[in-house]
């Protein structure tokens, strides 16, 4: 499958214009021969835990992936974040495991560029954008994940330092990670603290082998006992830890959708080009009329999810709220590229069952409906804010 | 030292359609550095960055061949010459080999000029020897290792289990074969920095002398070959198709 085509290249024109977009093109075009060429052979070894991750992410890092969207001054490329959420696109289709330890990583950065001091900004972009540092975003608790405002973990001010003490569950990139970006509950409010991966204070839990899909990212529970860290670690104002969450997660949602949509297309080609060479019943598989449905379908919501993600990612580039939007792209893409998955097995029958290269993109889509805010939720904050507005 | 590297912008074969004739559709047909040129370049690039110097990237074609040129550029090309040429006014191999080399001269001073073993479209093969004649210099074929201490080139050919080795005074023409490098990956800065760098347009018919060769070759038709199947069915139990298999691949000597 060609991972970047003429419908992403239409894509960009239609949303940056004819120039803009040929410089985009041009960036997609080569990240897309990599991911091509370095990435997407390794992806079944991946999911079958015959190659590691980090050799596909040093390759992304390399690259450059994660620069796009930061400021130049740090590092990045001060490429618009739509450019950069198609990116993550083709990324996804080339393997989703990488693309998400990506684009959690990448989160983590977006959070010290937008809320960190000149000091902590200096101190981490760099390292982060260019892959020299790996970092974890640990919101979700054992016990709260997307009622993140019901966390235990707290932070308490001791003098000129902090001291964590809680547990952060389902922890994408843990054990690996230098950084983790940890949220805990301060005196008035919440707080979010960068914290050194080699903090004595800090302990991983074991990897959660058992995972239905990402197999290839590592997943684990991060202990904080006594982790003492120094006042600076406080990224931003001490109580705007819940804000700075929500705002980062707005964001993420896109990216996460943009994964599910390059699933979805992996998928997809696979399953339309077993159909056009299925003989049966004297026909091929694409002529049956039912198989066409289910091409159709496949067809209209990825393409659809793709434009929901990107009007959102539009929106959060001219500065106009897009948190509804946002969630919108994320449940349209994550539970429609389920569908488009499990269609494809459908599709290739047999094939599609016993075949990890089939199967596991349902399985690696599954996830994005539950982490980074699961459906249910996310149709809650739509509503509500559906309901404010003036009828 | 100062390399030129000989780029063309091919169709891209991966995306390369035939219509109900069996012709191919090159009308809008997608393009891109033909596959062997990047090899040039990591060579060029290569080469500059032992020595020092620049590496101009040179192209004839279209407008799509911008596309090309760039790809070049980020890898690591200094400057780009665009010998511009709107399809119907195309040369032939030996036309193009004497508007490269005229613009090579209004270049100036050129130590090296680099190209591949032939475009991965239409795999001529031609276009480097003939510009080293045109330019009158040494030429070295199919190299598969290339060295230079500003003075001379040394090449390494490999040719049925042997290495010859070559040498010629600079400067020189060298083609080189896709055993000589592993191209790199351009970074995603490096591409965007080589889409803002500026390239040099030179019209083809500014280039045109009264000693143009006409060779008059043109391309009278491109269809896509058909490959005839047998289409034996050996049948009985899978033992007895298998032997019967075993026994038609030795009577035809692939086993």
């Amino acid at each position: 499958m060609k991972i970047f085509g003429a419908e992403q290249e239409r894509t960009l024109g239609s949303l940056y214009g004819a120039e803009a977009a040929e410089v985009y093109s041009a960036l997609l075009r080569s990240l897309s021969v990599v991911l091509e060429e370095e990435v997407a052979p390794l992806s079944l070894a991946l999911d079958e835990g015959k190659e590691g991750i980090s050799r596909p992410r040093r390759v992304l890092f390399d690259q450059g992936l994660c620069k796009l969207p930061h400021p130049a001054e740090f590092g990045g490329m001060d490429i618009p974040f739509g450019v950069y959420a198609l990116a993550m696109e083709l990324a996804g289709a080339a393997d989703a495991s990488t693309a998400m330890s990506l684009g959690i990583h990448n989160t983590v950065a977006d959070a010290v560029s937008r809320f960190g001091s000149p000091e902590q900004k200096k101190r981490f972009l760099p390292a982060l954008l260019s892959g020299k540092k790996l970092a974890a975003f640990a919101l979700t608790e054992p016990t709260s994940g997307s009622d993140a405002r019901a966390m235990h973990t707290t932070a308490a001010r001791e003098g000129r330092h902090y001291v964590i003490e809680g547990s952060k569950m389902f922890i994408t990139n843990a054990g690996e990670a230098d950084l983790y970006l940890v949220f805990a509950a301060t005196g008035d409010g919440h707080g979010a603290f960068l914290v050194e991966g080699t903090n004595p204070g800090l302990k991983v839990g074991k990897p959660l082998k058992e995972k239905l899909g990402m197999r290839a990212s590592h997943t684990a529970e991060v202990r904080l006992a006594k982790c003492k860290v120094p006042e600076d670690s406080l990224l931003g104002k001490e109580g705007a830890g819940f804000e700075q969450a929500k705002q980062l997660l707005d964001s993420s949602r896109i990216v996460m959708g943009m994964i599910c949509v390059g699933i979805a297309r992996v998928a997809y080609a696979e399953a339309l080009a077993y159909a056009k060479g299925r003989d049966l019943f004297g026909k091929k598989l694409s002529d049956m009329q039912l198989t066409r449905e289910k091409v159709a379908n496949a067809a209209m919501e990825t393409n659809a999810s793709r434009l929901l993600c990107m009007h959102a990612a539009r929106l959060k580039e001219s500065g106009k709220p897009y948190s509804s939007e946002a969630a919108q792209g994320k449940v349209l893409a994550t539970e429609s590229a389920a569908r488009t998955c499990d269609a494809a097995i459908q599709l290739l029958g047999g094939y599609g069952y016993t075949s990890a290269d089939v199967h596991r993109h349902w399985r690696d889509a599954r996830l994005l409906t539950i982490g980074e805010g699961a459906s249910e939720v996310l149709r809650l904050l739509i509503a509500s804010q559906e309901l404010e507005k003036e009828p | 030292m100062n390399i030129v590297v000989l780029v063309k912008s091919a169709v891209d074969e991966a995306e390369l359609k035939a219509d109900q004739s069996g012709h191919p559709v090159l009308k809008g047909a997608a393009t891109k550095m033909s596959a062997f040129d990047m090899n040039g370049v990591e060579e060029a690039v290569k080469l500059k960055e032992k020595n020092g110097g620049t590496v101009i990237v040179l192209t004839l074609g279209g407008p799509e061949a911008k596309k090309a040129i760039k790809e070049a550029m980020a890898m690591g090309g200094t400057k780009a010459v665009h010998v511009l040429a709107e399809a119907a006014d195309a040369p032939d191999s030996l036309g193009t080999a004497y508007c490269l080399a005229q613009a090579i001269k209004r270049i100036g001073a050129v130590d090296l000029v680099v190209s591949s073993e032939g475009a991965s479209d239409t795999y001529q093969g031609e276009v480097g020897a003939m510009v080293a004649e045109f330019l009158d210099l040494p030429f070295i074929a199919y190299a598969k290792k290339v060295e230079t201490d500003g003075v001379k080139v040394r090449c390494e050919q490999g040719l049925r289990g042997t290495v010859r080795v070559l040498e010629a005074r600079l400067p020189a023409v060298v083609s080189v074969v896709s055993e000589a490098n592993v191209p790199r990956y351009p970074t995603l800065l490096q591409v965007m920095v080589a889409g803002k760098k500026a390239i040099e347009d030179v019209p083809i018919a500014s280039l045109k002398g009264p000693d143009y060769p006409d060779t008059g070759t043109v391309v009278v038709d491109v269809s896509v070959q058909s490959a005839s199947r047998k289409r034996v069915i050996f049948d009985g139990t899978p033992e007895e198709a298998a032997r019967k298999l075993a026994g038609a691949l030795k009577q035809e000597g692939v086993l």
